[in-house]
Order: C-alpha cells, then structure tokens, then sequence
C-alpha cells in the first residue's frame, strides 16, 4: 500500500475495509479483559520501595527523642520553599524547636530527605490525606510524628540513599602513591 | 368514544413511561459497556455495582441551578428542549413492540417514523441559535450540515426492507422477516444493515461522526447554554433518539419480536425485540469507542460521495430482485 490517503478511492476504500474490523477487533477483546481498575478506598495497591509520598519525622524507637537535629538543610534546599526550622540549641545535641511542613505546596521531589544527615524527615508510602480545610496540611511538628507512627515508610532514608548515589571510590592508582599495599589492592579490584 | 381515548391516553402514558425509564438505564448500559471496553469498570459506587447511577444523575441535572444566558433569545431558548424532545419520543408511536402491542400501528408506520425523527433538528437548530453562544450557533449549523446528509441514505436503506416486504407498516415488514431475517439475505440485506448502522452512528451524531459536540473547538456543541431540567431533556431527547432508531434497526433487519417462545406470548416477543435493539445499540456503541472522530469534509464526502450513490444502488437492486421475485422473495 504506497499510495497516500486521498490518491485513489477504491485505494483508500479498501484500507477502510481493512482498518475498520482491525480497529473493532481490538475494542472487543478489551471487553472480555479483566478491567484493571482497583477500588481504591476498599484495596489499596501496593506501593512501590521508593514510593515518594506524605513527609514524616522519625524519633528514636527506645529513646523517644526526635532525630532531627534542625540543621536547616532541608529548609535551605526545598525548592518550593514549604519547610521552616527552627534550631533549639542544647548541650549534648540540637533539636528543632519549631519544624513546619506546608503540604499543600510541596512538590514530592525527596530532596529534603536525600539531605538530612540524621534521617529525621523520611516519606511514608501513602497518599491518603485528602482534606477540605488547607491548614489541615500545614503539618507541624506534632503532626509530622503522627504521620510518621500511622503510615508504612518508604525504603528511602538519607543515609540509604547516600550510599547509594555516591559513586564507588573511584581507585585512583596514580594518586594512592604511599602505601604500596593499599594501591595494589585497588590496581587489583580497577582491573 | 371516550373509552377509546382514555384507552389510547393510558397506553400512551405507559409506553412513555417504560420509554423514559429504558432510556435512563441505557445510558447506565452505555457507560459500563465503555467502561469495559477500555479496561475500566465504570460506575459503581451508587448502589449495587453502580445500578442506582442513573437515578443519581436525574436527581443531580434536577437539583442544578438553570442558568439562562443574558443575551439569549429567551422563547426559541426555552421552547428548544422540548422541541427536540418531542419528535425523539413521537417515534415510538408506531413501534409495534410485539404483535397488537404497541400504540399505533399505522399502514404508514417507516414514513411516520423516519419523517418524525428528522423533526430534531429543528429543536436542535433552535437551541444552537436560541443560546446566542457562537459555540452553540457552530455546533448547530454543523448538526444540520451532517443530519440532513445523512437521513437520506438513512431513508434510502430503510427502503430496502419495505421494497422486499411490499408495505411501510411496521408489523407487516416484521411479518415479512418470518422466514429469513433481512440481514441474512444476503447480499442485499446484509449491506443494507452496514449501511443502517453507519447511517444512525451518523444521524445520531455519535463518536466518530460527532463533530457537533466537538469538546476541543466546540465544547458541549449546541448545548452548551443548557443547564439542569433543560439539559436533562436534550439528553433524553438524544438517547430516545437513539434507542428508537436501535429498535427500528432491530425491527427492519433483525426479525422484529422472533424468537424462541415468541409465537406463543407477545410478551417475551417484546422481551426478544428489547434484546435486539439493544444489541444494535451496543454495536452503534462499539463503533463509537472504537475509531477517532472524522473531519467535518470527511464526514460530508463519506455521505455524499459513497453512502449515498451506494444506497440508491442497493435500492435499486432490490428494487430489480423484488421485480423479479415478487415480493416476499417470490
């Protein structure tokens, strides 16, 4: 079939004949397919490992104590800006004294978990917090720790994730002149 | 004298009523069959897998605010639902449902039917022009464009079968199918049911032919003014439209009320008609969620350039088969 559209009737005539059951046939086996659809409310679908979803802050299981220690980074790297920390200077360690999350604006890029150096703030594998009232989503420290009990947690930590994005210790073999031994060593795994 | 039409005012009221409520539940039918058909399940959430939804829909059209645009003009905009509604609900006048049931079973039923059910576009134009909306007035004009070049070869295939039967009543063409249903006789009434059906996809300005509710250019089409009750009544018009041309095409083609058991009780004739209507109605369904929509020319040169001339020569054949056979197939 070279000729174009338009070139000759019976041409295009006879790919219409052709098309026209080709198209229909596919409409009907989808009818006799199993829909997909899954009733969200009553099942839910598992999420994936690194779901990126609601924010939460982690405390520390036997201790009770938060694991943020209101360093700011993720205040300072939030793209659209919805985190606020507030530093609490103590003496052994640092806590946050105020740490407000605006929900309704966050974008869900996991930035802000990727920084953390203690995993304090982590995304929890669920959605579920449709509301009518906005400042139900303004989510402060209180809330953030609820979340963080009600929901499963996602794989990702900061610490996790550094790990994995840091490139492997490229073995540099010019560089590692001192020590004979080490050099070897990483000359060997190089090869 | 008065009995009579008392008589007549009941049967009518019924049928308008089994009318109204069939259309209603079609439309319920419609979404689930589409639903299905692109993997989904569609309603279901109101009732027992979705089957008070239409119910739900009706109370909601019936609760909405009816806005009337300032610049309208006010009595062809009001008077344009009910205008359309009419003709779509008038053409199960003559429908014989089953042998005797049925409200008028008149000697020129197909004239009646096919000339009634032309009468929409006038409610439609109506409404395109009475909404003073460029959209609408668009959408209209465009309407008329394709209804009146599709109701011919529309009409001209309808013919087929009322050549081969020797009668435009009803139940005579349905008695006439007792031995062969038309879209078995084949050639001539397996090409003339295609046809039928790209003809009503056409004249019900459904997907692909539905370039009147174009959502990208022309938003809701002609009703896009209309709001609440009046919408609700295109609605209906639309979808009795619809139904009735699915019986019709059920009655012309597919043996009308046959059926196993049917000789014996109207009843489960009528029960089988309803069957095969809706199968036509799912078919018409089929088509449209299968294809994507055709350009405006397109639609026109397909009328005009194919479907017809194909359709006066199919009337033609049989015209020469049936001189040759007599009627009834000889």
């Amino acid at each position: 079939m070279a000729s174009r559209l338009g070139e000759s009737f019976w041409g295009d005539f006879f790919r219409l004949c052709r098309a026209v059951p080709r198209s229909m046939k596919i409409t009907l086996l989808n009818l006799f397919r199993r829909p997909v659809t899954v009733h969200y409310p009553d099942k839910t679908r598992s999420y994936p490992d690194r779901y990126r979803g609601l924010l939460a802050l982690t405390y520390d299981k036997e201790t009770g104590e938060e694991n943020c220690i209101g360093c700011r980074l993720c205040e300072y790297i939030c793209p659209p800006q919805v985190i606020k920390v507030e530093m609490l200077k103590a003496e052994k360690r640092n806590f946050a004294k105020v740490f407000t999350l605006e929900l309704y604006a966050c974008e869900f890029c996991e930035l802000c978990v990727q920084v953390c150096p203690t995993d304090a703030i982590i995304m929890m594998k669920s959605f579920d917090m449709s509301t009518a009232d906005r400042r139900e989503l303004l989510l402060d420290k209180d809330r953030l720790h609820h979340i963080g009990l009600q929901f499963e947690p996602s794989w990702a930590t900061g610490n996790l994730l550094r790990d994995m994005q840091t490139p492997p210790k490229a073995p540099k073999v010019e560089a590692a002149a001192p020590g004979g031994a080490a050099a070897e060593k990483a000359g060997d795994v190089a090869e | 004298m008065i009995v009579a039409a008392v008589n007549a005012f009941i049967v009518a009221f019924i049928v308008l009523n089994v009318i109204i409520g069939m259309v209603t539940y079609v439309t319920l039918l419609e979404r689930k069959f589409a639903a299905r058909m692109q993997s989904r399940i569609g309603p279901y959430r109101v009732g027992p897998h979705g089957l008070l939804q239409p119910i739900a829909d009706a109370l909601k059209l019936m609760m909405k605010e009816d806005v009337v645009p300032r610049a309208a003009d006010r009595p062809v905009y009001n008077l344009a639902p009910i205008v359309f509604l009419v003709p779509c609900m008038l053409i199960f006048a003559t429908l014989p449902f089953a042998p005797g049931l049925g409200v008028a079973d008149l000697n020129i039923g197909i004239l009646f039917f096919l000339a009634v059910s032309a009468m929409e576009i006038v409610g439609l134009f109506m409404g395109g022009w009475g909404s003073n909306n460029k959209y609408a007035l668009l959408s209209a004009m465009r309407a008329v464009n394709q209804i009146i070049s599709y109701d011919l070869p529309f009409i001209f295939v309808a013919l087929v079968p009322v050549l081969h039967a020797g009668s435009l009543r009803l139940s005579d063409i349905a008695a006439a199918q007792a031995g062969l249903w038309y879209v078995a006789w084949f050639p001539l009434g397996t090409i003339a049911f295609l046809f039928y059906i790209v003809a009503t996809v056409a004249a019900e300005n459904r997907v692909p032919f539905d370039i009147l509710e174009a959502e990208s250019e022309l938003i809701a089409g002609f009703r896009v003014e209309y709001s609440g009750m009046k919408f609700a009544l295109i609605q209906l018009g639309e979808y009795a439209h619809m139904i009735g041309t699915s019986f019709l095409g059920a009655l012309l083609f597919l043996g009308a009320w046959a059926g196993p058991g049917s000789d014996g009780s109207p009843w489960l004739g009528a029960v089988w008609f309803t069957l095969k209507a809706m199968f036509v109605f799912l078919v018409v369904t089929w088509i449209r969620w299968s294809f994507v929509r055709i350009r405006a020319d397109q639609i026109l040169a397909i009328s005009w350039k194919f479907l017809m001339p194909a359709a006066l020569l199919l009337l033609m054949a049989t015209a020469v088969v049936v001189a040759l056979q007599g009627p009834h197939g000889g």
